[in-house]
């Protein structure tokens, strides 16, 4: 009752017409940054920040958040279209994602990002309103010991993510993790794998490698192959630009997972959209009938990692509006913004603060259904991007790709790294390297080296800490069950085998 | 849009018109205000902030547009800097993590005195905090049981250089106590550890503590500071709690690019000495519980010299290797 009354006060606020007008301004901005590769909603929350000390804390937080929520939507659009990550949480999505475009279905596939952003963005919502203070006591019971089981659960998907060969998706899982050690250590403070450079101090940004190995892989190889003057067919007609009714079929299960582990990841401070979304990729994989088919452009490969980035979002603010706890950069910039404006973020925020908390999870509401309404009428305008010739496809692609990284580190360097990437993305294809185990070996080796040394340094040296601890225990045994998920289909495939022969 | 355009054209040119009389360096074009973290971290915080405040107090008649220049731990922002030879129309924001940070990385090449120190602006103060359910009532309490238990409670920080850890190794130094320190990369992930029991202690800025403490789910056994902070006036400083320790400060600053004329350089010491005389400014800090730490450019730089030496020395007697 206490919600229901609470939730027609904050549609009071979120329906007053210049909270509307500041929703639709963040959710709008938020997908131009979304779409944008580099640009990224903390860099646009940063810049807009001074704007806001002159507005109601209300309506600057309405619309700041929907800068947040909005990036998430524009996000998949250069994943599908380019195979350039336009955020961090989008890199799954290229996956899946261009491969559809490749085979003419950019539409469908923009649209399944819509419609499943904004079911799990409405999911992630109502797990904010619904069970925020509780969920929130759950997620300071996670600390390194479950970060690096949940880690380990998001590296076994490697096995999901291998190609024809196991040995070549381990090692380009390795390289990867190899890459995450770069830099210098948080506990000794010693450099490693730096080269002398001191650019190389802090680690290599992941996106770099992802743009590298995804988009401009993708040019240079493609480049070889120039008989064609069109890369993509591209159907005619509007009704060939939206997910079919079988489309959504296939997407039920993914609408429902993407939506529950992207919120539960969301509200552990230590994990982040990027692992949510590699989460539900896998978890979707998984379960999939058609798991062989995955990485060749399925819907449901798509739908599963987008949903699961939106409702990240509402899961992302538990721990914020409810302990002050920032768990992103985003999430930092927000307080920081709460703080500016002279609230005092912490337990007592939401108690104190209803008019604000309210507001802003009605505005969510709103905005997501904003949000559908804005993008998927962009979609059959995006999709005409594919109808440049390669010729001009190409070099837009490549010029996106400096564009968003430079714009991200503002570094010659990165630029330098991008195409020490992109040549590798191109030998990668060419030996027939898969490229995602890389990038996942990439996301989580960082988090996942520190989550151990932080368990180990807390046991004094003793790794029981890790299956002693009930949610730990529980998930490093579904990582071990995802490693034999292969071995159970090399039986099976065997057992198949041995019956076609017994059959004559 | 356009309105606005001609309002700040408009703007601009009532505020140059005095300049063609008055001596010496004036801005032009919008001053480059570089700092060493992405969006939303703390130097970006400071400096949209101060450009708030600046803009709002009519300080400068061109704008401050702030670059972020990330990476490197600091060293490609100072890198940048320093390339910048000469250059009156670019400033950068420091902390003293860039003084620990050279000091521990062989491939830095530029360091914070290699550039023109012109003001040291923020001392940031810390408090000493634990769980509100920990057996632990004064810092005393947490010495004691580290020293019947060694290297079993646990501290949750940032890197082993940041100044979470300066703390500690002073305090295990002056007490003989030992306990075992945890680096987490996120402010937010090192509070989460301390709530939910993992960790028994932490360093934490009086402003993040605040709301915890008022929750009743945090307790503060000390501050980090050389007197006792307002909002803070029943907690003991180091000192009065039986720990004659040196206060190491968390600071903030201005440097300008090497080479800078000493017109300009007088230009920006008088601006950052307005922007601290101003109201703005003086709320800016009490709201986020900071020390105003004013210096000007010869103040600071001696500062600098004291500071680098002091940490050398810390960080050698933490056992963490130095280059320099």
């Amino acid at each position: 009752m206490e919600i229901f009354s609470g939730l027609m006060h904050g549609f009071a606020v979120a329906l007053e017409p210049a909270n509307l007008m500041w929703c639709f301004a963040g959710v709008f901005l938020g997908t131009v940054v979304g779409i944008l590769p580099g640009l990224g909603p903390p860099a646009t929350i940063a810049m807009l920040l001074p704007l806001t000390f002159s507005m109601n804390p209300a309506s600057a937080m309405i619309m700041l958040a929907g800068i947040y929520y909005g990036a998430k939507y524009g996000g998949s659009t250069t994943s599908i279209l380019m195979n350039v990550p336009g955020e961090s949480a989008s890199v799954v999505t290229c996956l899946d994602g261009y491969q559809m475009a490749r085979k003419g279905r950019a539409g469908p596939a923009l649209g399944i990002a819509a419609i499943a952003s904004f079911i799990a963005g409405t999911v992630g919502v109502l797990g904010l309103m619904l069970v925020a203070p509780p969920l929130a006591k759950f997620a300071l019971s996670f600390s390194s010991p479950e970060y690096f089981s949940l880690m380990a659960v998001g590296l076994a998907m490697v096995v999901l993510l291998a190609g024809r060969s196991m040995v070549k998706a381990l090692l380009a899982a390795l390289v990867g993790l190899w890459i995450a050690s770069m830099g210098t250590d948080l506990f000794s403070a010693t450099s490693r794998f730096t080269f002398g450079r001191m650019e190389l101090l802090s680690g290599i940004d992941f996106v770099v490698v992802a743009i590298g190995v995804f988009a401009l892989g993708e040019v240079l190889s493609n480049m070889e192959t120039h008989e064609e003057a069109q890369l993509m067919p591209m159907p005619k007609g509007v009704r060939n630009f939206l997910p079919t009714l079988q489309d959504l079929k296939d997407c039920r299960f993914a609408f429902l997972n993407g939506s529950v582990i992207g919120f539960l990841v969301g509200v552990l401070p230590g994990a982040g959209s990027t692992i949510a979304s590699f989460l539900s990729y896998g978890v979707e994989k998984a379960v999939s009938r058609r798991r062989e088919e995955f990485g060749t452009g399925v819907i449901e490969g798509v739908a599963a990692p987008e949903g699961a980035n939106n409702s990240e979002t509402g899961g992302a603010l538990v721990p914020l509006l409810t302990l002050g706890i920032p768990g992103s950069g985003t999430t930092a910039i927000l307080l920081a913004a709460l703080v500016l404006w002279g609230f005092k973020p912490g337990p007592l925020f939401i108690p104190e603060n209803p008019t604000l908390f309210w507001g802003l999870v009605a505005s969510m509401y709103i905005g997501n259904v904003m949000l559908l309404i804005l993008n998927l009428p962009l979609v059959p305008l995006f999709a005409q991007v594919l109808r440049l010739p390669v010729y001009a496809l190409y070099p837009l692609i490549f010029g996106v790709a400096v564009v968003g990284v430079y714009s991200e580190s503002g570094s010659m360097f990165a630029l330098a790294l991008l195409l020490v990437f992109g040549l590798l993305g191109y030998l990668m294809r060419k030996l027939d390297y898969p490229s995602a185990p890389l990038i996942l070996g990439l996301v989580l080796g960082g988090g996942m080296e520190r989550a151990l040394r932080q368990s180990l340094m807390m046991s004094e040296g003793s790794l029981s800490i890790l299956v002693s601890r009930p949610i730990s225990a529980v998930m490093l045994s579904l990582a071990i069950v995802i490693l034999l998920i292969p071995l159970f289909s090399n039986i099976n495939a065997w057992r198949l085998r041995v019956l076609e022969q017994e059959e004559p | 849009m356009r309105s606005a355009i001609r309002l700040f054209v408009i703007a601009v040119a009532v505020t140059l018109a005095p300049a063609a009389f008055a001596q010496g360096f004036r801005p032009a074009r919008p001053v480059e205000v570089v700092v060493h973290t992405g969006p939303g971290g703390g130097n970006d915080v400071l400096a949209r902030a101060i450009a708030a405040i600046v803009d709002k107090e009519k300080l400068l008649p061109v704008r401050m547009q702030v670059v972020n220049k990330p990476g490197g731990n600091g060293n490609l922002a100072m890198a940048y800097v320093a390339e910048k030879r000469g250059d009156s129309n670019t400033i950068g924001f420091f902390t003293a993590n860039m003084v620990t940070a050279y000091l521990v990385s062989a491939e830095a090449k530029v360091t914070v005195r290699d550039l023109v120190p012109v003001a040291r602006l923020v001392l940031e103060p810390a408090v000493i905090a634990v769980k509100a359910d920990a057996p632990f009532k004064t810092l005393a309490d947490f010495i004691d049981a580290a020293k019947l238990k060694p290297g079993q409670l646990k501290q949750s920080g940032g890197s082993i250089t940041s100044r979470d850890n300066v703390v500690r190794q002073l305090l295990q130094k002056n007490s003989g106590a030992r306990w075992v320190y945890i680096s987490f990369p996120g402010g937010g992930e090192r509070i989460a550890a301390l709530l939910g029991g993992h960790v028994d202690l932490m360093v934490i800025e009086p402003e993040e503590a605040g709301e915890h403490i008022r929750a009743g789910s945090m307790r503060l056994l000390a501050q980090v500071s050389e007197k006792r902070l307002p909002a803070y006036p029943n907690v003991p400083t180091l000192k009065e709690a039986g720990f004659d320790i040196p206060v190491v400060p968390q600071i903030r600053g201005v440097v300008a690019p090497p080479g800078t004329s000493r017109e300009s350089l007088e230009y920006w010491e008088d601006l950052f000495r307005k922007l601290t005389r101003t109201a703005s400014w003086k709320k800016y800090l009490a709201d986020n519980q900071f020390e105003d730490g004013y210096q000007n450019g010869a103040g600071l730089a001696k500062f600098l010299d004291e500071f680098t030496d002091q940490m050398r020395g810390i960080l050698k007697d933490a056992g963490i290797k130095t280059v320099r």
